[in-house]
Protein backbone atom coordinates (compact mmCIF):
# COMPACT_ATOMS: atom_id res chain seq x y z
CA UNK A 1 0.00 0.00 0.00
CA UNK A 2 1.68 3.64 -0.96
CA UNK A 3 0.73 6.98 -0.52
CA UNK A 4 1.55 9.80 -2.24
CA UNK A 5 2.71 13.08 0.20
CA UNK A 6 2.59 16.40 -1.30
CA UNK A 7 5.93 16.29 -2.06
CA UNK A 8 5.76 13.21 -4.44
CA UNK A 9 7.80 10.93 -2.70
CA UNK A 10 6.29 7.55 -2.27
CA UNK A 11 5.55 6.75 1.18
CA UNK A 12 6.09 2.98 1.75
CA UNK A 13 4.85 1.06 4.97
CA UNK A 14 6.29 -2.34 6.11
CA UNK A 15 4.17 -5.26 6.25
CA UNK A 16 5.44 -7.98 8.29
CA UNK A 17 5.31 -11.35 6.68
CA UNK A 18 3.33 -13.01 9.39
CA UNK A 19 0.61 -10.88 11.70
CA UNK A 20 2.71 -12.06 14.92
CA UNK A 21 5.68 -11.19 16.79
CA UNK A 22 8.86 -11.81 16.52
CA UNK A 23 8.95 -13.63 19.76
CA UNK A 24 5.90 -15.79 18.90
CA UNK A 25 7.03 -16.54 15.60
CA UNK A 26 10.18 -18.01 17.20
CA UNK A 27 8.61 -19.84 19.80
CA UNK A 28 6.75 -21.82 17.30
CA UNK A 29 9.04 -22.74 15.09
CA UNK A 30 10.93 -23.93 18.08
CA UNK A 31 7.87 -25.77 19.01
CA UNK A 32 7.69 -27.23 15.50
CA UNK A 33 11.36 -28.63 15.81
CA UNK A 34 10.05 -30.14 19.22
CA UNK A 35 7.40 -31.26 17.51
CA UNK A 36 9.41 -33.45 15.10
CA UNK A 37 11.80 -34.39 18.20
CA UNK A 38 9.17 -36.10 20.47
CA UNK A 39 7.42 -37.17 17.18
CA UNK A 40 10.60 -39.20 16.43
CA UNK A 41 10.64 -40.48 20.09
CA UNK A 42 7.09 -41.39 20.11
CA UNK A 43 7.19 -42.91 16.85
CA UNK A 44 10.09 -45.29 17.18
CA UNK A 45 8.58 -46.28 20.70
CA UNK A 46 5.07 -47.36 18.70
CA UNK A 47 7.12 -50.01 16.22
CA UNK A 48 9.50 -50.75 19.00
CA UNK A 49 6.75 -51.94 20.88
CA UNK A 50 4.54 -53.53 18.29
CA UNK A 51 7.70 -54.54 16.70
CA UNK A 52 9.01 -56.67 19.48
CA UNK A 53 8.39 -60.18 20.90
CA UNK A 54 7.11 -59.66 23.98
CA UNK A 55 6.51 -56.74 25.84
CA UNK A 56 6.14 -56.62 29.69
CA UNK A 57 2.84 -55.59 31.49
CA UNK A 58 2.73 -52.39 33.23
CA UNK A 59 2.24 -54.55 36.68
CA UNK A 60 5.26 -56.50 35.68
CA UNK A 61 7.91 -53.04 35.35
CA UNK A 62 5.93 -51.63 38.73
CA UNK A 63 4.00 -48.78 36.79
CA UNK A 64 0.83 -47.83 38.52
CA UNK A 65 -2.00 -46.54 36.27
CA UNK A 66 -3.30 -44.44 38.36
CA UNK A 67 -0.50 -42.42 39.01
CA UNK A 68 -0.01 -41.94 35.84
CA UNK A 69 -3.36 -40.42 35.54
CA UNK A 70 -2.66 -38.35 38.50
CA UNK A 71 0.55 -36.35 36.66
CA UNK A 72 -1.59 -35.97 33.63
CA UNK A 73 -4.76 -34.18 35.86
CA UNK A 74 -1.50 -31.88 37.51
CA UNK A 75 -0.39 -30.95 34.27
CA UNK A 76 -3.81 -29.97 32.40
CA UNK A 77 -4.83 -28.02 35.64
CA UNK A 78 -0.61 -26.37 35.24
CA UNK A 79 -1.93 -25.64 31.81
CA UNK A 80 -5.14 -23.70 33.24
CA UNK A 81 -2.91 -21.64 35.82
CA UNK A 82 -0.50 -20.42 33.17
CA UNK A 83 -3.81 -19.51 30.10
CA UNK A 84 -5.15 -17.90 33.18
CA UNK A 85 -2.24 -16.01 34.60
CA UNK A 86 -1.77 -14.50 30.40
CA UNK A 87 -5.29 -13.46 30.80
CA UNK A 88 -4.53 -11.92 34.17
CA UNK A 89 -1.46 -9.86 32.86
CA UNK A 90 -3.20 -8.90 29.77
CA UNK A 91 -6.41 -7.02 31.74
CA UNK A 92 -3.49 -5.59 33.53
CA UNK A 93 -4.16 -7.79 37.20
CA UNK A 94 -0.63 -8.30 37.56
CA UNK A 95 -0.78 -9.59 40.90
CA UNK A 96 -3.02 -12.09 39.78
CA UNK A 97 -1.11 -13.36 36.93
CA UNK A 98 1.82 -14.22 39.50
CA UNK A 99 -0.44 -16.05 41.62
CA UNK A 100 -1.15 -17.98 38.82
CA UNK A 101 2.40 -18.14 37.76
CA UNK A 102 3.19 -19.21 40.91
CA UNK A 103 0.39 -22.20 40.83
CA UNK A 104 1.84 -23.13 37.51
CA UNK A 105 5.03 -23.64 38.96
CA UNK A 106 3.78 -25.26 41.86
CA UNK A 107 1.87 -27.86 40.08
CA UNK A 108 4.73 -28.54 37.55
CA UNK A 109 7.06 -29.59 41.00
CA UNK A 110 4.50 -31.84 41.93
CA UNK A 111 4.82 -33.58 38.66
CA UNK A 112 8.49 -33.35 39.01
CA UNK A 113 8.02 -34.88 42.70
CA UNK A 114 5.94 -37.61 40.98
CA UNK A 115 8.20 -38.47 38.66
CA UNK A 116 11.15 -38.74 40.99
CA UNK A 117 8.73 -41.47 42.97
CA UNK A 118 8.11 -43.47 40.10
CA UNK A 119 11.82 -43.72 39.07
CA UNK A 120 12.89 -44.48 42.78
CA UNK A 121 10.64 -47.21 42.64
CA UNK A 122 11.89 -48.63 39.35
CA UNK A 123 15.02 -48.23 40.43
CA UNK A 124 14.53 -49.81 43.77
CA UNK A 125 13.41 -52.97 41.98
CA UNK A 126 16.41 -53.04 39.99
CA UNK A 127 14.89 -51.83 36.62
CA UNK A 128 17.52 -49.00 35.40
CA UNK A 129 17.70 -47.80 31.85
CA UNK A 130 20.94 -49.74 30.65
CA UNK A 131 23.29 -52.15 32.21
CA UNK A 132 25.38 -52.64 34.28
CA UNK A 133 23.31 -51.06 36.89
CA UNK A 134 19.94 -52.62 34.98
CA UNK A 135 19.42 -56.09 36.87
CA UNK A 136 16.93 -56.82 34.52
CA UNK A 137 17.39 -60.38 32.20
CA UNK A 138 15.15 -61.28 29.03
CA UNK A 139 14.68 -64.74 29.75
CA UNK A 140 15.12 -67.51 33.26
CA UNK A 141 18.62 -69.04 31.26
CA UNK A 142 22.10 -70.30 32.35
CA UNK A 143 23.42 -66.41 32.01
CA UNK A 144 20.87 -65.41 34.64
CA UNK A 145 21.60 -68.31 36.61
CA UNK A 146 25.25 -67.60 36.76
CA UNK A 147 24.15 -63.54 36.94
CA UNK A 148 22.14 -64.79 40.25
CA UNK A 149 25.65 -66.62 41.52
CA UNK A 150 27.63 -63.64 41.11
CA UNK A 151 25.63 -62.00 43.21
CA UNK A 152 25.16 -64.08 45.88
CA UNK A 153 29.20 -64.30 46.00
CA UNK A 154 29.71 -61.11 46.13
CA UNK A 155 27.02 -60.37 48.73
CA UNK A 156 28.56 -63.51 50.61
CA UNK A 157 32.18 -62.91 50.45
CA UNK A 158 32.60 -60.21 53.54
CA UNK A 159 30.30 -62.51 55.70
CA UNK A 160 32.38 -65.55 54.73
CA UNK A 161 35.70 -63.72 55.86
CA UNK A 162 34.49 -63.11 59.29
CA UNK A 163 33.35 -66.16 60.04
CA UNK A 164 30.61 -68.01 62.38
CA UNK A 165 31.37 -66.01 65.62
CA UNK A 166 32.00 -62.61 64.45
CA UNK A 167 28.90 -62.94 62.57
CA UNK A 168 25.81 -61.05 64.12
CA UNK A 169 22.72 -63.06 64.37
CA UNK A 170 21.36 -61.06 60.89
CA UNK A 171 24.77 -61.24 59.29
CA UNK A 172 24.45 -65.25 59.80
CA UNK A 173 20.96 -65.27 58.78
CA UNK A 174 22.17 -64.44 55.31
CA UNK A 175 25.13 -66.17 55.13
CA UNK A 176 22.63 -69.12 55.37
CA UNK A 177 20.05 -67.94 53.15
CA UNK A 178 22.34 -67.02 50.62
CA UNK A 179 24.05 -70.49 51.06
CA UNK A 180 20.15 -72.15 50.33
CA UNK A 181 19.83 -69.73 47.20
CA UNK A 182 23.50 -70.28 45.99
CA UNK A 183 22.23 -73.94 45.93
CA UNK A 184 19.41 -73.39 43.93
CA UNK A 185 21.15 -70.88 41.47
CA UNK A 186 23.54 -73.52 40.39
CA UNK A 187 20.89 -75.66 38.26
CA UNK A 188 21.11 -76.27 34.91
CA UNK A 189 17.05 -76.87 34.55
CA UNK A 190 14.98 -74.11 33.14
CA UNK A 191 11.86 -75.18 34.83
CA UNK A 192 13.77 -74.55 38.04
CA UNK A 193 15.67 -70.76 37.11
CA UNK A 194 12.50 -69.77 36.04
CA UNK A 195 10.65 -71.16 39.98
CA UNK A 196 13.79 -68.82 40.98
CA UNK A 197 13.33 -65.86 38.74
CA UNK A 198 9.64 -66.08 40.46
CA UNK A 199 10.80 -66.28 43.71
CA UNK A 200 12.61 -63.77 43.31
CA UNK A 201 10.34 -61.37 41.76
CA UNK A 202 6.79 -62.66 41.33
CA UNK A 203 4.52 -62.23 38.75
CA UNK A 204 1.79 -59.71 39.80
CA UNK A 205 -1.77 -61.33 39.99
CA UNK A 206 -3.68 -62.20 36.97
CA UNK A 207 -6.24 -59.77 37.45
CA UNK A 208 -5.75 -57.71 40.44
CA UNK A 209 -2.71 -56.89 39.11
CA UNK A 210 -1.74 -56.96 43.39
CA UNK A 211 1.85 -56.99 43.49
CA UNK A 212 3.35 -60.25 45.70
CA UNK A 213 6.18 -59.89 47.56
CA UNK A 214 9.40 -61.93 46.52
CA UNK A 215 12.85 -61.89 47.60
CA UNK A 216 14.19 -59.13 46.31
CA UNK A 217 11.63 -56.91 48.06
CA UNK A 218 11.77 -59.06 51.23
CA UNK A 219 15.69 -58.72 51.52
CA UNK A 220 16.13 -56.09 50.08
CA UNK A 221 20.34 -56.16 50.31
CA UNK A 222 19.79 -58.80 48.14
CA UNK A 223 19.49 -56.74 44.53
CA UNK A 224 19.20 -60.16 42.46
CA UNK A 225 19.09 -60.02 39.50
CA UNK A 226 15.27 -60.26 37.74
CA UNK A 227 13.46 -62.02 34.75
CA UNK A 228 11.59 -59.50 32.92
CA UNK A 229 10.74 -60.49 29.01
CA UNK A 230 11.34 -57.63 27.19
CA UNK A 231 12.21 -55.62 30.07
CA UNK A 232 15.20 -54.07 28.96
CA UNK A 233 14.10 -52.49 25.75
CA UNK A 234 10.89 -51.55 27.80
CA UNK A 235 13.42 -49.82 30.25
CA UNK A 236 15.12 -48.03 27.57
CA UNK A 237 12.24 -46.16 26.09
CA UNK A 238 10.34 -45.88 29.50
CA UNK A 239 13.19 -43.86 30.84
CA UNK A 240 14.01 -42.44 27.57
CA UNK A 241 10.44 -40.62 26.60
CA UNK A 242 9.68 -39.90 30.23
CA UNK A 243 13.32 -38.51 30.74
CA UNK A 244 13.21 -36.21 27.65
CA UNK A 245 9.31 -34.88 28.75
CA UNK A 246 11.22 -34.18 32.30
CA UNK A 247 14.12 -32.34 31.11
CA UNK A 248 11.67 -30.23 29.40
CA UNK A 249 9.04 -29.62 32.10
CA UNK A 250 12.18 -28.51 34.39
CA UNK A 251 13.20 -26.23 31.69
CA UNK A 252 9.82 -24.63 31.70
CA UNK A 253 9.98 -24.32 35.60
CA UNK A 254 13.49 -22.75 35.55
CA UNK A 255 11.58 -19.87 33.31
CA UNK A 256 8.62 -19.37 35.04
CA UNK A 257 10.94 -19.11 38.60
CA UNK A 258 13.30 -16.38 36.80
CA UNK A 259 9.61 -14.81 35.95
CA UNK A 260 8.08 -14.51 39.42
CA UNK A 261 10.15 -11.54 40.23
CA UNK A 262 8.84 -9.82 37.12
CA UNK A 263 6.00 -6.86 37.15
CA UNK A 264 3.73 -9.22 35.35
CA UNK A 265 1.30 -6.84 33.63
CA UNK A 266 0.26 -5.93 29.90
CA UNK A 267 3.82 -5.07 28.84
CA UNK A 268 4.66 -9.03 29.61
CA UNK A 269 1.81 -10.75 28.38
CA UNK A 270 3.80 -11.06 25.49
CA UNK A 271 6.28 -12.99 27.14
CA UNK A 272 4.00 -15.03 29.48
CA UNK A 273 1.71 -15.99 26.11
CA UNK A 274 5.05 -17.49 24.68
CA UNK A 275 6.10 -19.42 27.81
CA UNK A 276 2.47 -20.83 28.25
CA UNK A 277 2.99 -22.14 24.31
CA UNK A 278 6.28 -24.02 25.74
CA UNK A 279 3.97 -25.01 28.35
CA UNK A 280 1.12 -25.75 26.71
CA UNK A 281 3.45 -28.12 24.58
CA UNK A 282 4.70 -30.13 27.24
CA UNK A 283 1.65 -31.16 28.51
CA UNK A 284 0.45 -31.74 25.22
CA UNK A 285 3.08 -34.43 24.74
CA UNK A 286 2.50 -35.97 27.79
CA UNK A 287 -1.61 -36.12 27.03
CA UNK A 288 0.20 -38.69 24.86
CA UNK A 289 3.05 -40.50 26.68
CA UNK A 290 -0.08 -41.53 29.30
CA UNK A 291 -1.79 -43.90 27.08
CA UNK A 292 0.91 -45.00 25.35
CA UNK A 293 3.34 -46.11 28.38
CA UNK A 294 0.93 -46.33 31.40
CA UNK A 295 -2.30 -48.34 29.31
CA UNK A 296 -1.30 -49.65 26.24
CA UNK B 1 -1.07 -9.21 19.91
CA UNK B 2 -4.41 -9.80 21.30
CA UNK B 3 -6.37 -12.65 19.05
CA UNK B 4 -9.42 -12.14 21.21
CA UNK B 5 -12.38 -9.44 20.59
CA UNK B 6 -12.70 -7.01 22.91
CA UNK B 7 -16.44 -7.12 23.41
CA UNK B 8 -16.35 -10.79 25.01
CA UNK B 9 -15.51 -9.70 28.35
CA UNK B 10 -12.63 -10.88 31.06
CA UNK B 11 -15.72 -13.46 32.50
CA UNK B 12 -16.62 -15.13 29.02
CA UNK B 13 -12.88 -15.58 28.06
CA UNK B 14 -12.29 -17.05 31.34
CA UNK B 15 -15.25 -19.31 31.29
CA UNK B 16 -14.47 -21.04 27.99
CA UNK B 17 -11.06 -21.92 29.66
CA UNK B 18 -12.90 -23.59 32.57
CA UNK B 19 -15.09 -25.41 30.05
CA UNK B 20 -12.14 -27.00 28.39
CA UNK B 21 -10.64 -27.81 31.57
CA UNK B 22 -13.71 -30.10 32.55
CA UNK B 23 -13.58 -31.48 29.09
CA UNK B 24 -10.10 -32.32 29.50
CA UNK B 25 -10.70 -34.14 32.69
CA UNK B 26 -13.55 -35.89 31.71
CA UNK B 27 -11.83 -37.12 28.55
CA UNK B 28 -8.33 -38.09 30.81
CA UNK B 29 -10.92 -39.99 32.86
CA UNK B 30 -12.38 -41.82 29.93
CA UNK B 31 -8.46 -43.07 28.90
CA UNK B 32 -8.58 -44.23 32.17
CA UNK B 33 -11.55 -46.12 32.04
CA UNK B 34 -10.15 -48.53 29.81
CA UNK B 35 -7.87 -49.54 32.56
CA UNK B 36 -10.46 -50.36 35.09
CA UNK B 37 -12.92 -53.80 35.34
CA UNK B 38 -16.35 -52.07 33.91
CA UNK B 39 -14.34 -51.82 30.07
CA UNK B 40 -16.00 -54.15 28.39
CA UNK B 41 -13.76 -55.13 25.69
CA UNK B 42 -10.82 -56.35 27.72
CA UNK B 43 -10.27 -59.49 25.99
CA UNK B 44 -10.30 -56.89 22.27
CA UNK B 45 -6.77 -54.40 23.41
CA UNK B 46 -7.16 -53.27 19.74
CA UNK B 47 -10.64 -51.44 20.51
CA UNK B 48 -9.14 -50.14 23.76
CA UNK B 49 -5.79 -48.76 21.98
CA UNK B 50 -8.08 -47.14 19.18
CA UNK B 51 -10.39 -44.98 22.15
CA UNK B 52 -7.33 -44.31 23.86
CA UNK B 53 -5.84 -42.31 20.65
CA UNK B 54 -9.15 -40.93 20.10
CA UNK B 55 -9.17 -39.65 23.08
CA UNK B 56 -5.87 -38.28 23.26
CA UNK B 57 -5.91 -37.06 19.92
CA UNK B 58 -9.14 -35.03 21.34
CA UNK B 59 -7.74 -33.77 24.37
CA UNK B 60 -4.37 -32.26 22.20
CA UNK B 61 -7.01 -30.82 19.59
CA UNK B 62 -8.69 -28.85 23.01
CA UNK B 63 -5.39 -27.74 24.14
CA UNK B 64 -4.21 -26.34 20.47
CA UNK B 65 -7.15 -24.87 19.58
CA UNK B 66 -7.87 -23.07 23.35
CA UNK B 67 -5.22 -22.77 25.88
CA UNK B 68 -2.66 -22.15 22.47
CA UNK B 69 -5.04 -20.02 20.89
CA UNK B 70 -4.81 -21.48 17.66
CA UNK B 71 -8.10 -21.32 16.86
CA UNK B 72 -7.70 -17.68 16.12
CA UNK B 73 -4.89 -17.57 14.37
CA UNK B 74 -4.26 -17.13 10.81
CA UNK B 75 -3.55 -19.32 8.13
CA UNK B 76 0.28 -19.54 8.67
CA UNK B 77 -0.43 -22.01 11.39
CA UNK B 78 -1.63 -24.44 8.82
CA UNK B 79 2.02 -24.34 7.32
CA UNK B 80 3.50 -24.64 10.82
CA UNK B 81 1.35 -27.77 11.69
CA UNK B 82 0.79 -29.86 8.66
CA UNK B 83 4.10 -30.48 7.75
CA UNK B 84 5.79 -32.14 10.95
CA UNK B 85 2.40 -33.67 11.25
CA UNK B 86 3.08 -35.38 7.74
CA UNK B 87 6.69 -35.72 8.88
CA UNK B 88 5.81 -37.60 11.90
CA UNK B 89 3.49 -40.23 10.17
CA UNK B 90 6.22 -40.89 7.46
CA UNK B 91 8.93 -41.30 10.04
CA UNK B 92 6.93 -44.01 11.38
CA UNK B 93 6.81 -45.79 8.56
CA UNK B 94 9.70 -45.49 7.23
CA UNK B 95 11.15 -46.89 10.45
CA UNK B 96 8.63 -50.23 10.34
CA UNK B 97 11.08 -52.55 7.71
CA UNK B 98 14.14 -51.82 9.99
CA UNK B 99 12.96 -51.64 13.39
CA UNK B 100 9.70 -52.70 13.46
CA UNK B 101 10.30 -55.83 11.78
CA UNK B 102 13.66 -56.78 13.04
CA UNK B 103 12.95 -59.75 15.17
CA UNK B 104 10.56 -61.27 12.12
CA UNK B 105 13.93 -62.58 10.07
CA UNK B 106 16.29 -63.63 13.63
CA UNK B 107 19.52 -66.17 13.25
CA UNK B 108 18.69 -69.12 15.30
CA UNK B 109 21.63 -68.17 17.64
CA UNK B 110 19.80 -64.72 18.20
CA UNK B 111 16.43 -66.34 19.08
CA UNK B 112 17.89 -68.72 21.19
CA UNK B 113 18.48 -65.99 23.91
CA UNK B 114 15.52 -63.37 22.77
CA UNK B 115 12.49 -63.38 25.27
CA UNK B 116 9.50 -65.59 24.54
CA UNK B 117 6.38 -64.85 24.88
CA UNK B 118 4.64 -66.81 28.08
CA UNK B 119 2.86 -70.19 27.23
CA UNK B 120 0.22 -68.31 30.07
CA UNK B 121 -0.43 -65.87 27.40
CA UNK B 122 -2.69 -62.77 28.51
CA UNK B 123 -3.09 -63.24 32.23
CA UNK B 124 -1.46 -59.69 32.11
CA UNK B 125 1.83 -61.04 32.93
CA UNK B 126 4.76 -61.30 30.25
CA UNK B 127 1.91 -60.81 27.44
CA UNK B 128 2.61 -61.53 24.01
CA UNK B 129 3.46 -57.50 22.27
CA UNK B 130 0.23 -57.60 20.21
CA UNK B 131 -1.91 -58.43 23.23
CA UNK B 132 -3.58 -56.55 25.36
CA UNK B 133 -3.36 -56.75 29.67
Amino acid sequence: MTDEAHSGHLQLEYQPALPIPNGKLIIWLFLSTEIMFFAALIGVYIVIRFGAPVWPATHDVHLVEPIGAFNTFVLICSSVTIVLSLEKAKSNQPGAAKLFLLATLLLGLVFLGVKAWEYNSKFSHGIYPMTPRSRIHEKADLYFGSAVRERLLAVRAPLAEKGDAARSEEEQQRFLLTAELLDRAATTQPAELALLANDIMPPPGAHDGETHHGLNDEQPWLKLPIVIPGGNMWASTYFLLTGFHALHVAAGLVVFVLMLPMQLGPAKAGFIENMGLYWHFVDLVWIFLFPLLYLF
Amino acid sequence: MSEHDPGHGEDHGLMKYIYVFIALCVLTGMSFFTYSDLWPWREEPGIGRAFMMAVSCTKAMLVILFFMHVKYEANWKYVLTIPPAIMAVFLMLALVPDIGLRDRSVSEERRRYMAEPSTAAVDGHNVPADAGH
